[in-house]
């Protein structure tokens, strides 16, 4: 095996057994670990504080306790990762800290309390207007606080030397991610969609010192080898996310590339820099204040355009909107971003998801026919039967 | 010689053109993937046609059934299929409503009969064939006259479920407290005709629209859907078939 498949293989081990690669890290460092609910817990803080940030984003497990505390109409991410808390398979956590965006996160920070009391739980509250003073103000105070819980579960201080220190450390992971994802479409069979994925989802799992080395040598290795050609589509993602596996190969079957995201567990998470503060906690709440999504209040909408964005830069042929099942946030955005990119003229393809998917036939033919339509013109036509078609 | 293959949940079609695309036999067998369906309805056409299976020089298949079916030299979608099917038969046609066993389609066209925009309904079997099947086993009425016995109605009970499980309980306690049939069958008829509009709303409906899939033989929901969309439906000639007319022409241009 090449190197360059040796560190995908490594990467693909750890998305798909977080468990286990969080385990060895903390024997290997010695260090206590920390779960991060989605979105956006403040990392930084917790890697200054010397411990480890474990991402926590579901799974693909049986729901059958968290049914007690979530009903079948709640997101499957929040589902997932209650049952999982409840079955222990969290258990190595000290704490989790939980933000409180939707209404279903705002339940599971107090579910959490009863359901997993042998974890810690932390909340965050954000701010609804980030961008003023006020709210800069306020969320620097929500960083202090989560702080002095983080302090006297380790016994020490964290210093403004170590803050400065992590957040040097994440803005050069964001760095080398973004080039990560700028390239991956170069390569739509080295790096298909799931490999694609797996890449970006193990950093979640992993000491990001050790992550970003790994993504530089990833990226060097692929700096040796020919891009690739796509024979299919290109395309946007936007959403939650992309998962399960099952559906990421449909679109490596049907010769689907994935150009860009818009993905809350993808590039939502790193696309933003630090760029102002007078210190770390500013730095931090003002990357934040300029930070886009759907779960963060936007008075400008601007959804529409950075989707219109990313399909012009990557030269995308359309957006494929992965709508994960009951997540309303997501769903109030939709409306808006479909009128202006109709307007546009861009192809648009709709996917209900769920992160455990019993069968995925109805999202294959979806997919297949969507391929079929942008490419019609050189499937079917190839000039031969009528030449003033028009593609798409 | 170029043959399209449909193999859905409850049927197969199978049609067969000649070098000029003029379609030499058409055959429908009502039973779909996982069964001697595809094989038979092949089978079928070929006779019809007067032909051996050597004689076809490329076969496309489409459906929901079209990736387990292993002798097809290619398999498209039924939403393109439909569409290419539609559009040959309309060529003005700018939408085309394609409701079958399991799920209901709406699909958008161009002026050139190629796929603009889709629609398909969730995993549930409200708005399709589906749901017409159990209306018309409560109803105890054979499927092929459960629109006649709707046009006997007096007046229509409106079903409120969408969901076919909920509604089924909800026509067991109508009949129970005494609504008459027809009106249950009305009421029916008229659900799927909102649900499938409802769906029509998503990408917009514009006319003419032409009405494919096994349902179309229905023409009280043909009607109803009329009044729900506000446009006259021509109803695709042979529609069940339609599907597979389309891969039929798929074959033809892929052969090229
Ligand atoms: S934002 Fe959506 S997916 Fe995320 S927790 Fe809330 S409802 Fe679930």
């Amino acid at each position: 095996m090449s190197r360059l498949h040796k560190i995908i293989s490594e990467l693909e081990e750890i998305s798909t057994h977080p468990g286990r690669a969080v385990r060895k890290q903390m024997e290997k460092t010695g260090k206590k670990a920390v779960g991060c609910f989605p979105y956006y817990t403040p990392e930084e803080i917790i890697y200054a504080a010397g411990m480890l940030p474990v991402g926590m984003w579901g799974g693909q497990s049986e729901i059958k306790q968290a049914d007690t505390y979530l009903q079948s109409f709640c997101c499957s991410i929040m589902r997932e990762n209650l049952e999982q808390g409840m079955s222990g398979v969290y258990d190595m956590l000290s704490a989790v800290i939980i933000p409180t965006y939707c209404d279903t996160l705002k339940c599971v920070c107090e579910n959490w309390k009863v359901a997993v009391p042998q974890i810690k739980t932390i909340p965050m509250v954000y701010p609804q207007n980030r961008a003023t003073s006020a709210g800069v103000a306020y969320m620097t105070d929500e960083y202090r606080r989560v702080i002095k819980e983080l302090e006297a579960m380790t016994g020490a201080e964290i210093t403004e030397t170590e803050l400065l220190k992590s957040i040097a450390l994440y803005e050069g992971y964001r760095r080398t991610i973004r080039k990560f994802v700028a390239i991956s479409g170069h390569y739509p069979k080295t790096l298909n969609a799931r490999v694609r994925h797996a890449v970006i989802k193990a950093g979640f799992f992993c000491d990001k010192k050790n992550y970003s080395t790994m993504i530089g040598e990833l990226l060097s290795e692929l700096k040796k080898v020919p891009s690739e050609k796509s024979e299919g589509i290109r395309v946007v993602l936007t959403g939650i996310l992309a998962e399960p596996d099952a559906l990421l190969d449909l679109f490596d079957e049907n010769g689907v590339t994935i150009v860009a995201d818009d993905l809350a567990q993808e590039s939502r998470q790193f696309r933003t820099s630090v760029d102002m503060g007078e210190n770390a906690l500013e730095m931090l709440a003002y990357r934040y204040a300029i930070q886009e999504c759907s779960l963060l209040y936007d008075e400008a909408k601007r959804r529409g355009t950075l989707l219109k964005d990313l399909v012009k830069d990557n030269r995308a042929d359309g957006v494929v909107i992965v709508m994960m099942k009951f997540c309303d946030p997501e769903e109030f955005d939709y409306p808006i971003y479909k009128k202006e990119l109709e307007e546009e003229g861009i192809p648009m393809l709709y996917l209900e998801i769920e992160q455990k998917m019993d069968s995925v036939e109805q999202l294959r033919t979806r997919i297949q026919a969507f391929t079929e339509m942008v490419m019609h013109k050189s499937l079917f036509y190839n000039g031969k039967e009528n030449d003033d078609v028009h593609g798409y | 010689m170029y043959m399209g293959i449909d193999i859905g949940s409850s049927s197969s079609k199978a049609v067969i053109l000649d070098k000029t695309r003029r379609i030499l036999a058409s055959a429908v067998v009502n039973t779909g993937t996982g069964t001697q369906g595809p094989e038979k309805v092949v089978e079928t056409a070929l006779a019809l046609a007067g032909l051996f299976p050597e004689d076809i020089l490329y076969r496309v298949a489409t459906g929901y059934g079209r990736m387990l079916y292993g002798k097809a030299d290619r398999q498209i979608t039924e939403i393109s299929c439909h569409a290419r099917g539609a559009a040959y038969l309309v060529p003005e046609a700018g939408t085309i409503i394609d409701i079958g066993g399991q799920d209901a389609k709406i699909i958008r066209v161009d002026r050139d009969g190629r796929v603009e925009n889709f629609v398909m309904n969730d995993k549930c079997a409200a708005g399709t064939g589906r749901f017409i099947e159990v209306m018309a086993r409560i109803l105890d009425c054979p499927i092929d006259q459960l629109a006649e016995l709707s046009t006997r109605a007096t007046e229509e009970i409106a079903i409120s479920s969408t969901c076919t499980v909920f509604a089924e309980s909800e026509v067991i306690s109508q009949l129970a407290s005494g609504a008459k049939r027809e009106n249950v069958a009305k009421g029916a008829h008229h659900s799927i005709a909102m649900r499938v509009a409802g769906l029509g709303g998503r990408i917009g409906i514009r006319p003419i629209v032409v009405m494919t899939g096994g349902v179309a033989l229905n023409l009280e929901i043909v009607r109803a859907l009329e009044s729900e969309i506000g446009y006259r439906i021509v109803v695709a000639e042979n529609p069940q078939a339609t599907g597979a007319l389309g891969a039929a022409l798929y074959a033809a241009e892929c052969n090229l």
